[in-house]
């Protein structure tokens, strides 16, 4: 990996209210993020099994595929990524469960964006990190 | 069947059949009580007075047909000795008028002498005379100078030519004695001739007869002839001669007394005489017998009524008490089921609301952001500062949205209770610690009185500390500066039970009655969301407790939490 890929967090971002999705999208990239828009559970693991991603944020309540089935089927192929869960949806033991099947963390909407940004860097350092560490 | 049901149903009144609400609370239990006494008493002493009365009449019956039965018997007995015993004086005047006797009878002193013979051996015999067939007395011996009266056109003379015998009814003639005459007619051999004995009889050996076969001092005895004179003397109605009574039935009456008294009347004609034998009898009625059996019959039903009285009225007393005590308790209960399930509904339509607003929310709260960010990169322009003021106010309110969706969107958790084992104490201490620092600052003092033997509770120990946090921040709140606040723990039937007062300004009985509906708040706008309490109250019926509160303006506020010994899953 090269030095400047390593500074651009690339950020997959799965949401299926387009309007959040899309404005948080712009304001992650003025704030120096790579972010990728998928709109349905599906369109996210596809993108999430065809580009190089460093953190996906991930809505739970999507019509195709509900958040918790997207983060079990991707920890299949994609075991490290770390997941941050974004919902508006007061299921606190939805982020409970989801916190059980590997997630980084959970924080609900309308999520504060110097929080988020925090927490998207946090889950990338801690991932890179345990990588740096085992590749030595 | 139906119809006895319907027919109760109109007897019961509805107060006692009708269903029950909340708002049903005035049940007329006065007027309950006092139908239930009298359908009860009713019941009660209905069939014994039928029973009673029963009692009294055929007992009654029974005494008097025995009576009348008696007396008839008596009656009869005693027509029966009166004939024998004036048949006996009949034999001795027949016996003394011998057939041939009457030429010797009207010579010489032969008649003077058949008197005084007769006169010593019997003693009431006032006078004798004999009499020819055309009715002329021949010869007389006796007080009077009665020779040579003509009988013949008499009617006695006749009668006892046509029957034999002849008895008067009693007279007082001219010695003022009351007496009787009895002639006998006789037919002389030789002549063919029929010739009469006629002897005076003294009323006293009437007198002396029926005394003999009088058997009991209370009835009254007595001889009446065909008109109703007395003949012998009688205890009610006098002497003899006296007038009696006109028309006297034979057989036995009951009548009426003069003085009132009810008495058997028994009369009956004894035959070949003109004479009937009266026998006034007192009644059974005034009898001990029936006297103590009346007395004792009036002692039982009066100790029933009285003894069906008493445990009547203490027993539906304490039924009417037990009804009323399980109706108020009922209304409470349901007022109680009432109050938690408008919570429920106010919560669930708040959690709902603040989850459709929530998403709209989070698209403001980015496009803002956004707005923000590019107002950010890009240069000075005319109404820069103005925008970014603006946007900045949008933010704020987004902000303050943002907090009260996130409380309403907690009623819609649908955490799992996660029970353990847990010491109340340790939990209110573990809540203390967070609020230390701010008592201190605010100068409120701290009062703990916990209980040192509460027992373990199996509960969800995250949930509680929500409950005393807050709590215990109301209280603070509620304080503002300078107050004490007192938490005390105790167990009470099981349930623990935690206390937790303040010495705030109190809380106005109108305030009270919402305190715990969700959006009710008092603080100043923007200060508080009106949830805390509505969320404490859902978080502890979660875990099958309960949240009380009462207060005192100017005294101040305390809030009762019970909490179960094991929680049970109570979600809604």
């Amino acid at each position: 990996m090269t030095n400047e890929m390593k500074d651009t967090i690339r950020v997959l971002l799965a949401d299926d209210e387009i309007e959040f999705a899309t404005t948080l999208s712009i304001r992650l990239n003025l704030r120096g993020f790579e972010t990728t828009v998928a709109y349905s559970g599906h369109e996210a693991l596809e993108k999430i099994d065809s580009k190089d991603l460093d953190v996906v944020i991930l809505d739970l309540k999507m019509p195709d595929l509900d958040g918790l089935e997207v983060l079990a089927r991707l920890r299949v192929n994609h075991p490290k990524l770390p997941v941050i869960i974004l919902t508006g949806h007061g299921a606190f033991e939805a982020g409970k469960e989801g916190m059980e099947l590997g997630a980084f963390d959970y924080i609900m909407k309308p999520a504060d964006l110097n929080l988020l940004t925090a927490k998207i860097e946090e889950a990338h350092e801690t991932v890179s990190g345990s990588e740096a560490k085992r590749g030595r | 069947m139906k119809l006895v049901f319907s027919i109760f149903e109109k007897l019961i009144p509805l107060s006692l059949s009708g269903g029950m609400d909340s708002n049903f609370s005035n049940r007329n239990y006065r007027r309950l009580n006092a139908i239930l006494v009298a359908i009860m008493l009713a019941t009660a002493i209905v069939p014994m007075l039928m029973a009673a009365g029963l009692g009294f009449k055929s007992y009654n019956e029974l005494f008097r047909d025995t009576e009348r039965a008696e007396v008839q018997w008596q009656l009869d007995g005693s027509i029966k000795s009166m004939e024998y015993l004036l048949h006996t004086l009949e034999s001795i005047v027949l016996f003394v008028a011998r057939d041939d006797r009457y030429e010797e009878l009207n010579q010489g002193s032969s008649l003077e002498e058949l008197f005084f013979r007769l006169q010593r051996q019997y003693g009431y015999f006032s006078d004798l005379g004999v009499i020819d067939e055309n009715g002329i007395q021949q010869n007389y011996y006796g007080p009077y100078d009665l020779e040579g009266i003509d009988y013949s056109e008499e009617e006695w003379f006749k009668e006892v030519l046509d029957r034999g015998v002849y008895i008067s009814k009693v007279y007082t003639g001219y010695r003022e004695i009351p007496h009787f005459a009895m002639a006998v007619s006789k037919v002389e051999p030789k002549t063919r001739k029929r010739w009469v004995l006629r002897s005076t009889i003294e009323a006293g050996k009437l007198q002396k007869f029926v005394n003999t076969i009088k058997n009991s001092a209370e009835d009254d005895f007595f001889l009446i002839d065909n008109e109703g004179k007395l003949q012998t003397s009688s205890q009610r109605y006098g002497e003899p001669l006296s007038h009696f009574l006109s028309d006297v039935e034979p057989g036995v009456h009951r009548i009426v007394s003069e003085n009132g008294e009810s008495v058997f009347r028994a009369v009956g004609a004894i035959s070949h005489t003109p004479w009937s034998l009266v026998i006034i009898n007192p009644n059974y009625i005034h009898g001990s017998e029936w006297k103590t059996f009346r007395a004792r019959l009036l002692a039982i039903v009066l100790f029933c009524i009285v003894t069906s009285i008493f445990v009547v009225v203490l027993l539906v007393n304490a039924m009417t008490r037990r009804l009323q005590m399980a109706d108020e308790l009922q209304i409470t209960m349901l007022k109680e089921a009432e109050q938690t399930e408008k919570l429920a509904s106010i919560g669930r339509l708040a959690a709902g609301v603040g989850h459709e607003i929530n998403n709209p929310l989070a698209i403001i709260d980015q496009r803002t952001g956004l707005m923000e960010d590019l107002l950010h990169l890009s240069g000075d322009f005319t109404h820069k500062d103005a925008m970014q003021e603006g946007l900045a106010g949008i933010s704020r309110s987004v902000e303050r949205c943002k907090v009260i969706t996130h409380r309403l969107l907690g009623f819609a958790r649908r955490n799992p209770v996660t029970a353990e084992n847990l010491q109340i104490n340790q939990v209110i201490a573990e809540v203390l610690q967070f609020l230390d620092s701010e008592m201190l600052y605010n100068k409120i003092r701290l009062n703990l009185k916990l209980s040192n033997d509460l027992p373990v509770v199996v509960s969800d120990r995250t949930q509680l500390q929500q409950v005393f946090l807050n709590i215990i921040k109301n209280a603070i709140d509620a304080i503002d500066r300078e107050g004490t606040i007192t938490i005390s723990s105790n167990c009470l039937a099981g349930d623990i039970r935690v206390v937790i007062e303040d010495d705030g300004p109190g809380i106005p009985e109108e305030i009270i009655k919402h305190i715990f509906e969700p959006f009710y708040t008092t603080k100043e706008t923007g200060k508080g969301t009106g949830l805390g309490l509505s969320i404490t109250f859902g978080l502890l019926k979660k875990l099958g407790g309960d949240i009380t509160v009462r207060s005192k303006v100017g005294v101040g506020t305390a809030f009762t939490i019970t909490i179960p010994p094991e929680c049970y899953v109570h979600d809604q």
